[in-house]
């Protein structure tokens, strides 16, 4: 009998009714620290694409030019929230969550570099890699007329019968050449590696 | 008396939505947020809202996974199973664009809206418990609330 009347004024409570009628938890609150998709700072975009370039998701994000400038714009039915792109920003145009707190923490950063790599073996000779690189033009304005160069500071040109490489780390990654080749023998990649300490150069 | 029962019907179905997942090919994490709601910690029963496997039984139809070609007649089949009022949601990007799998030489064949009407979609790679549960309650209302009235 005693243990009925515990449970009836158990029941009876007021905060009891109150917790079993309403809902129990409030979880659709959001919390501050949670990844969500990427948002704008209000600093100056320079248009250097890395974030683009490291998004794993497919039509994610893009960097449009409007009239007052460059602005990355991200598409929430494509992004994944993984925060790369905020990451790789080295002018800290876009925040997510915590991740710019913790990059500066710790003092991390992504630092890029492109290799390129001919296959001899497809490449006919054509040059219209060292001809269509836009780098390479503004290096050396007479590339276009002859396909050869006589400059050292390009990043490619034709050298008895082959293309060479001599400045890869002058390439940005534009991937001109890959498009412009008929064999498909030019391949750009980008290479992207984690560092920390200030080694971080873009 | 029909504007009784109609608030009657409203009130009821407020707090009485019934839901049925169906996966066209993920990878799995959108059916781990889904599962996520039913557990104790969204519990998503406190809200009125009950998980079937029967598309029968269901008010609405979420969908997980960007489309692979076995499931576009069978995604058709379990759309038209669910009785009047219904509603589908898209759960996580890959009904929406395909996400990862969007790329050239994919087998998939994103997005659902291009098999079944989708009134809501929940966008994220996966998308959040509270994120589902706050998509579901805010387009059941749209959907359920005087659907005999608007029928008319």
């Amino acid at each position: 009998m005693r243990s009925i009347v515990y449970y009836v004024r158990e029941f009876l409570r007021p905060e009891w009714l109150r917790k079993f009628v309403s809902v129990k938890t409030a979880p659709l609150k959001t919390p501050s620290y949670s990844k969500g998709y990427p948002s704008l700072t209000g600093r100056e975009c320079t248009a250097c694409f890395s974030c683009m370039m490291i998004c794993p998701a497919p039509g994610a994000i893009a960097v449009l030019q409007r009239k007052e400038g460059w602005e990355p714009e991200i598409y929430p039915g494509h992004c994944i929230r993984c925060g790369l792109c905020v990451e790789a920003c080295p002018e800290d145009v876009l925040t997510s969550g915590r991740i710019l707190d913790v990059t500066r923490r710790d003092n991390t950063a992504f630092a890029s570099s492109y290799h390129l790599e001919v296959d001899d073996s497809l490449c006919m000779r054509c040059g219209n890699c060292c001809v269509s690189c836009p780098v390479n033009r503004q290096i050396d304005p007479q590339l276009a007329g002859s396909g050869t160069s006589a400059s050292d500071e390009v990043i490619m040109r034709v050298e008895g019968g082959r293309v060479r490489i001599l400045h890869p780390e002058k390439c940005t990654g534009c991937k001109t050449c890959e498009t412009h080749c008929p064999n498909r023998a030019i391949r750009v990649a980008r290479l992207v590696e984690g560092v920390q300490g200030g080694e971080a150069e873009a | 008396m029909r504007n009784i029962l109609q608030e009657i019907k409203n009130a009821v179905r407020s707090r009485s939505i019934h839901v049925s997942y169906v996966d066209v090919g993920s990878c799995n994490g959108c059916d781990i947020e889904v599962l996520a709601c039913l557990a104790p910690r969204y519990d998503i029963e406190q809200y009125g809202i009950y998980v079937h496997n029967n598309p029968r039984e269901a008010d609405v139809l979420l969908v997980i996974g960007s489309v692979t070609p076995q499931w576009v007649d069978k995604l058709r089949d379990i759309w038209e199973k669910i009785p009047e009022p219904k509603v589908a949601v898209a759960i996580g990007n890959c009904p929406i664009s395909g996400c990862v799998y969007a790329r050239k030489g994919s087998l998939t064949t994103p997005p659902v809206e291009n098999y079944i009407p989708i009134a809501a979609s929940v966008p994220g790679c996966p998308p959040r418990p509270t994120e589902i549960l706050s998509a579901i309650l805010s387009v059941a209302p749209l959907i359920f609330k005087d659907y005999e009235e608007k029928k008319q």
